[in-house]
């Protein structure tokens, strides 16, 4: 399983922005690595939040053939969350699958 | 087309009742269980796998949703009981019961939903029993994994009410299945004087509550337990 980086980045912008049609928020429509995801300063709630993981899930199992769970204990217990902005997340999905990739 | 179920527990009892059931009603149905399942029928997928193996249970919804379609009902009927006094009760039985009745039950319910949300929705049944009500005793152990799947089935209606997921659990009656076929004659008796209606259930009262719970119509009823025999 192998996915470049700009791919993810290109992904996640697709479903931020969708997100964003749906939910009337201007910001979402034009993201970056630098979009915060959660926090004070992200235009999600928590409901969008666990919609935008979901929807990641699936479009990479769907369009790429990769399976992982972004939501596992992992990243949950750690200090940094992975989800706080868009660089972060996508630098944990690229973490996951090559975790996957040597077992 | 028609759409697809995916049920857990085929093999025998109950699930194979309800397999063979929608099937008849024109369903896609895919079914799981531990071994392989004798049930043949043009619109049935067998799937053998564990259903408290998280990678395999992501994998085969995965490949349900891939090679057929999204999942619109999921019953989730995979389980296993043990009787025996508390005092007696090994801890291994315990983590098995809890591994495939409340492990299991949640890990299909997180990967269908997931697929429902993206779907546009769809309906799922949880299976608890008259044992959690009635604090059955010998079956300490058992009835506190169904009220494990009865609270996970109240939360989980919450939660994907938005999704427009509905997730509401049926708690069955002793019937004839293998669950029960160990159990003494006389503690069986006992258990239907508890009863408002005295008899075992039967196959055909669950296909009618799994009926009510899938229909269109009820699509405003969610996270309710729905005992069967008066029981509550």
């Amino acid at each position: 399983m192998r996915i470049e980086r700009h791919t993810l980045l290109k992904l996640l912008q697709t479903i931020l922005k969708e997100l964003g049609e749906d939910l009337g928020k201007n910001t979402l429509l034009h993201t970056d690595e630098k979009t915060p995801l959660f926090g004070s300063r992200s235009e999600l709630d928590s409901m969008n939040l666990v919609n935008f993981i979901t929807e990641i899930e699936e479009r990479l199992s769907d369009d790429y053939d990769i399976t992982i769970t972004l939501a596992n204990a992992s990243a949950m217990s750690r200090t940094r969350s992975p989800f706080l902005r868009v660089g972060s997340c996508i630098d944990y999905i690229i973490e996951l699958i090559e975790q996957q990739n040597n077992e | 087309m028609s759409d697809l179920a995916f049920i857990t527990g085929t093999r025998k009892g109950i699930g194979r009742a309800i397999a063979e059931h929608l099937l008849s009603q024109g369903w896609i149905v895919a079914g799981c269980s531990r071994r392989n399942s004798d049930l043949k029928h043009e619109n049935y997928h067998h799937f053998s796998f564990d259903v408290s193996d998280e990678s395999a249970v992501i994998e085969t919804l995965k490949t349900v949703k891939k090679t057929l379609q999204p999942i619109k009902v999921l019953i989730n009927n995979a389980g296993i009981a043990s009787m025996n006094h508390l005092l007696l009760t090994p801890l291994k039985s315990y983590e098995a019961i809890f591994k495939t009745n409340v492990q299991g039950t949640f890990l299909i319910l997180r990967e269908t939903a997931k697929q429902m949300s993206r779907s546009g929705g769809g309906r799922i049944i949880n299976f608890t029993s008259i044992a959690k009500p009635l604090n059955l005793e010998g079956e300490a152990i058992y009835a506190a994994s169904k009220a494990a799947v009865e609270s996970l089935t109240k939360t989980a209606a919450k939660e994907l009410a938005k999704m427009n997921i509905t997730v509401n659990a049926i708690g069955p009656t002793p019937i004839e299945t293998d669950l029960i076929k160990l159990i003494p004659k006389e503690k069986i008796e006992s258990l239907i004087q508890q009863q408002s209606i005295q008899r075992l259930g039967t196959y055909e009262d669950i296909l009618n509550a799994v009926d009510f719970f899938i229909k269109p119509q009820s699509d405003f009823i969610t996270g309710q337990i729905l005992y069967l025999g008066g029981v509550n």
